[in-house]
């Protein structure tokens, strides 16, 4: 060290949170969340209350009953046939609008934001509201169903694949720009093959969410287990009812372990 | 390391179109952010040169070849390449310019995980329909071309791998045939070996040099090592804070020269070696 001059230190760059401040501000919003004034409304004496009653539902919940099971058959098969037609339409709707929503694919900084907006409106709209009102436009059965998971499901996997996109290197498609190609050819031919890990995943991802969704949504009458759900709810089969929670279980797992597969192949 | 296999090479060329020159009047670039990248640089690159551009890091080396395929647009000055303006061309124009010009990138910008076949076929774009390209149908033609591409680069052999498998050497090689395969009448690399280690960054500049003797297409080459510049280019260009500081034959530019370019004296790692 010879000399010390003054350091000029650049300007430092702005914006940006501390993560003190981000503990900060989580701690806050619980501490709200769990204050009598002006916290949630909840208290521990409901669950000593009522314990007697939530036992026998659990008992019966562990004694399922097997001969419910063939009754089970047709509105599981049309939950997962649901499910399955739409993770595909939503798939299939959704590569396009991802390329679409993400500023390396789609430079126009307009139409991306209109698409954007359109899809946060779509996203902020829970399943199960798209499926009553769905319901009662189109009538009782798969079909509302259906078209509230693709709606659920483009509103998911647009956003999780956009954003996987917008990470992704620049350079590959600025050699594309550079040979002389239109965004679109530069899209399909280079910027698809980056996005096809975070698509797959996405899509296989929403296919699970599906079958758990398909089932709630039969409550409002969209098709599926759920209507079966509500018919023994509403006569406190809770030992049918559990038999219709294990096979969801089973379908899952099922479903996560073919997942698995698809992935290996397509990835 | 493969040279290109001359016969293989001059396949890829037969429509034996004459390659371009390069007149650039005046032409400044400034960025959105205010930074003035080239201040009034005005140069006359011949068909068929072999140009090395040399310059500290920052001089605007990477701004200059980017004006020339418009991925820079100039703010002010003309720009003829191949005799077309292009500081006017928009749109299907522009396109077309750039499908004539071969562009070589230090990070090689490869689809990692496409074939390294359909890396090349990317220099076939600006000749494809969009369809054909959305469909993934490329003409048999187009497939010949880029076949004939990697064989004239040695990697054939690799056409069906993933790009990210192969070593950088091999991946730049891909690079190289995806500009040969746009059968360009102007090739411009932006430092196409400084992520290479020296034996492979030799074999790439041969790769480039054979470009431009045996297909005669024009080689415009930023470096920062002045012993590539001596060696592979026949004409040296000196570019310091986005001024033109020398231009002048490459071989016999002594190191006097070098040193006028860059501002102070030479230091080891400015040789490759
Ligand atoms: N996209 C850009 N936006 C703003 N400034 C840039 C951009 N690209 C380069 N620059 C600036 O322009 C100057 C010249 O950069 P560049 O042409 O990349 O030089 P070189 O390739 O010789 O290193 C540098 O000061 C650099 O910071
Ligand atoms: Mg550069």
């Amino acid at each position: 060290m010879s000399t010390l001059a003054p350091l000029v230190l650049p300007p430092k760059p702005r914006g940006r949170w501390k993560p003190w401040l981000g503990l900060a501000i989580v701690l806050l919003i619980t501490a709200v969340t769990l204050s009598p004034q002006w916290g949630i409304a909840f208290s521990f004496d409901a669950i000593a209350r009522n314990w007697q009653n939530g036992a026998d539902k659990v008992l019966a919940l562990l004694q399922p009953d097997w001969t419910f099971f063939p009754r089970t058959i047709p509105p599981l098969v049309e939950t997962l046939q649901m499910a399955v037609i739409a993770t595909f339409v939503g798939a299939v709707v959704s590569l396009p609008l991802s390329l679409w929503a993400a500023r390396l694919t789609n430079p126009n900084r307009y139409t991306r934001g209109a698409l954007k907006t359109l899809l946060n409106a779509v996203r902020s709209i829970p399943d199960l509201l798209y499926a009553s009102v769905l319901v009662a436009m189109v009538g009782v059965g798969a079909l509302p169903g259906i078209i509230a998971l693709v709606l659920f499901n483009v509103g998911i996997i647009v956003k999780m694949v956009s954003e996987s996109i917008e990470v992704n290197d620049a350079g590959p498609l600025e050699a594309g720009r550079a040979a002389g190609g239109t965004q679109l050819q530069i899209n399909r031919a280079i910027a698809l093959t980056d996005a096809w890990p975070a698509f797959v995943n996405q899509t296989l991802y929403v296919l699970e969410l599906n079958v758990r969704a398909s089932t709630v949504l039969g409550l409002v009458g969209a098709g599926g287990l759920g209507l079966l759900i509500d018919a023994v709810r509403t006569f406190y089969r809770y030992d049918q009812l559990s038999l219709i929670i294990l096979e969801i279980l089973v379908v899952v797992v099922v479903i996560d372990a073919v997942s698995a597969a698809i992935r290996r192949r397509l990835v | 390391m493969t040279d290109l296999h001359d016969s293989a090479a001059a396949g890829v060329h037969t429509s034996a179109a004459a390659p371009w020159s390069i007149r650039m009047r005046d032409v400044s670039v400034r960025y959105p952010n205010g930074v003035v990248a080239l201040k009034g640089v005005s140069l006359d690159i011949e068909a068929g040169e072999m140009v090395s551009v040399v310059g500290l890091s920052g001089s605007g080396k990477s701004s200059l070849i980017r004006t020339i395929n418009g991925l820079v647009p100039i703010s002010s000055g003309t720009l003829e390449v191949g005799g077309r303006h292009l500081e006017t061309a928009r749109g299907r124009e522009l396109r077309q310019l750039r499908g004539e010009i071969g562009m070589i990138f230090q990070g090689f910008n490869l689809a990692r995980r496409a074939s390294v076949l359909n890396n090349v076929l990317v220099g076939r774009l600006a000749h494809t329909p969009t369809w054909r390209t959305l469909l993934g149908l490329y003409r048999a033609g187009d497939v010949r071309i880029a076949y004939e591409a990697l064989n004239s680069v040695g990697i054939l052999a690799k056409a069906y791998d993933r790009a990210s498998t192969l070593s950088g050497g091999q991946q730049q090689r891909v690079a190289i045939a995806r500009a040969l395969a746009q059968q360009p009448k102007l090739v411009l690399a932006d430092e196409p070996v400084a992520s290479l280690d020296p034996p492979t960054a030799h074999g790439v500049m041969r790769d480039l040099r054979r470009i431009n003797q045996e297909l005669g297409i024009t080689v415009l080459t930023n470096l920062h090592l002045l012993d590539l510049a001596r060696t592979y280019g026949t004409r040296l260009i000196g570019l310091r804070a986005g001024e033109v500081v020398y231009d002048g034959p490459a071989a016999t530019a002594s190191d006097a020269v070098f040193e006028t370019i860059y501002g102070r004296s030479i230091q080891h790692e400015d040789v490759l070696g």
